[in-house]
């Protein structure tokens, strides 16, 4: 049962960045403050972590109008943070849960305090109906959302105690990954990816039903989608890729988006190296795949890079995305053994 | 998510940054093995074992701890090839 929900407070708590405002601060977020009022009615205490000055405390504290049990402000890892908040507040960890719009941030905690229960935003806006939360009535929907997390949590302890490499552990928790080309019923999930994957998209442009149908039907274009699942449960269609087939001239990937919660757990790894598989196949010399480059998709550059595919000589397409290409002449990546072709094109 | 310190200058020999990139190689993977990693080995792939996110969380905390933002100066991040060319980016820095 979560006792303290710990905070985030730019981009999250608040609708902007502390720091960056010019005269009044950000509002609250308005959605998240209804979750603060609910949880503090309840008996939920509520604490921040944030790497704002202090000042930033006492703002919040007024424009919410809660107040907040502990508050750690610094440059310090967000783990030790939620650590010396749990030591205040004599709380154990694993009833705490944290709430922060970074993945990096989220990441960290997660492998560093696996019983902490970390949660996007988006994903606290519904964590008042789950049973973590006490709430009077419990969802259907509620019930199978704290499932999902309590096995994430399962997997994040796993990882924490293994100590062997990446691919070791994808390995020893069975993990399967199938890449396949989508059907009419994955486009709805597909246009949620796209609207909602800002940290793993290569192009971030949300796209519709109706757009992505039509590359199904086409001979020139593939719309691939990667899903994911191991011991620990199922997380169903958690990527996807339009790739553009260009015969024996370069072939190009438009979009390549992930959602969040499949990052560390080589997916990005094996879609990036099954297209470069496939373009090879189909006669491909070359891979080209245009991506926005910002703070926040690093991890997208990092798996392009580790892909081998490059950004020379600061060629952009025409949105102004830098082109991350690679020869397929030789020295092709390998699918590892969990990663399943359900397309037959490799 | 919060506003970027500027960090301390980088004064440190690539050696020294070496050991430091090692225990926070150490720090972001939980694995002990990697406090020998040697400075040629690939971080990515079968080398240390690198992946997107390990990597990401890498360069956050080279950016906090010594000031350099290598995936803001390094669009290709070939930065990120060995502990070795890491240690020589930050020193450069």
């Amino acid at each position: 049962m979560i006792k303290c929900v710990v905070w985030d407070i730019d981009n999250t708590l608040l609708d902007g960045i502390y720091l960056e405002s010019t005269g009044q601060p950000p509002d609250p977020d308005q959605e998240l403050l209804a979750v603060l009022h609910t949880l503090s009615g309840r008996g939920i205490l509520h604490a921040l972590a944030t790497r704002n000055p202090a000042e930033a405390v006492d703002y919040v504290q007024r424009a919410t109008g809660v107040r907040f049990a502990a508050a750690e402000c610094g440059w310090d890892s967000k783990a030790d943070a939620i650590g010396r908040i749990a030591d205040e507040l004599s709380l154990g960890t694993d009833s705490l849960a944290f709430i922060d719009d970074d993945m990096l941030e989220r990441a960290e905690v997660a492998a560093a305090l696996p019983q902490v229960l970390v949660l996007t935003p988006e994903d606290a806006i519904q964590a008042p109906d789950w049973p973590d939360f006490s709430p009077d009535v419990v969802t259907s929907e509620g019930r199978r959302r704290a499932d999902m997390y309590a096995a994430r949590q399962r997997r994040q302890a796993e990882a924490a105690s293994f100590g062997g490499s990446r691919d070791e552990f994808l390995r020893r928790v069975g993990t399967r990954i199938v890449i396949g080309l989508a059907t009419q019923e994955d486009l709805p999930r597909l246009r949620e990816l796209s609207v909602r994957t800002h940290q793993l998209n290569s192009a971030d442009v949300p796209l519709t039903e109706q757009e992505l149908g039509t590359l199904t039907g086409s001979a020139e274009h593939m719309l691939v989608i990667v899903a994911l699942a191991d011991d620990f449960g199922d997380d169903g269609l958690v990527g996807g890729a339009i790739v553009e087939r260009n015969g024996f001239r370069p072939w190009l990937v438009p979009v390549v988006m992930m959602s969040c919660r499949a990052l560390g757990r080589g997916v990005l790894d094996a879609l990036l190296a099954w297209m470069c598989l496939v373009a090879a196949n189909g006669g491909a010399p070359e891979l080209a795949v245009p991506c926005l480059v910002s703070e926040r998709n690093l991890p997208m550059r990092l798996a392009l890079a580790a892909a081998g595919l490059r950004a020379a000589g600061g060629e952009t397409s025409p949105d102004g995305r830098a082109i991350f290409k690679r020869s397929l002449e030789g020295g092709l990546p390998e699918l590892p053994e969990w990663v399943h072709d359900a397309t037959g094109l490799r | 998510m919060g506003t970027r310190r500027d960090g301390p200058a980088v004064s440190a020999s690539p050696a020294a940054l070496a050991d430091e990139l090692r225990r926070l190689l150490v720090e972001v993977t939980g694995r002990a093995d990697l406090a020998d990693l040697p400075t040629d080995t690939p971080l990515f792939g079968a080398g240390a074992g690198l992946d997107s996110l390990t990597g990401a969380m890498l360069l956050r905390r080279v950016h906090r701890e010594f000031g350099v933002d290598v995936a803001g100066e390094d669009m290709n991040l070939d930065a990120m090839e060995t502990l070795g060319t890491l240690a020589a980016f930050i020193a450069r820095r």
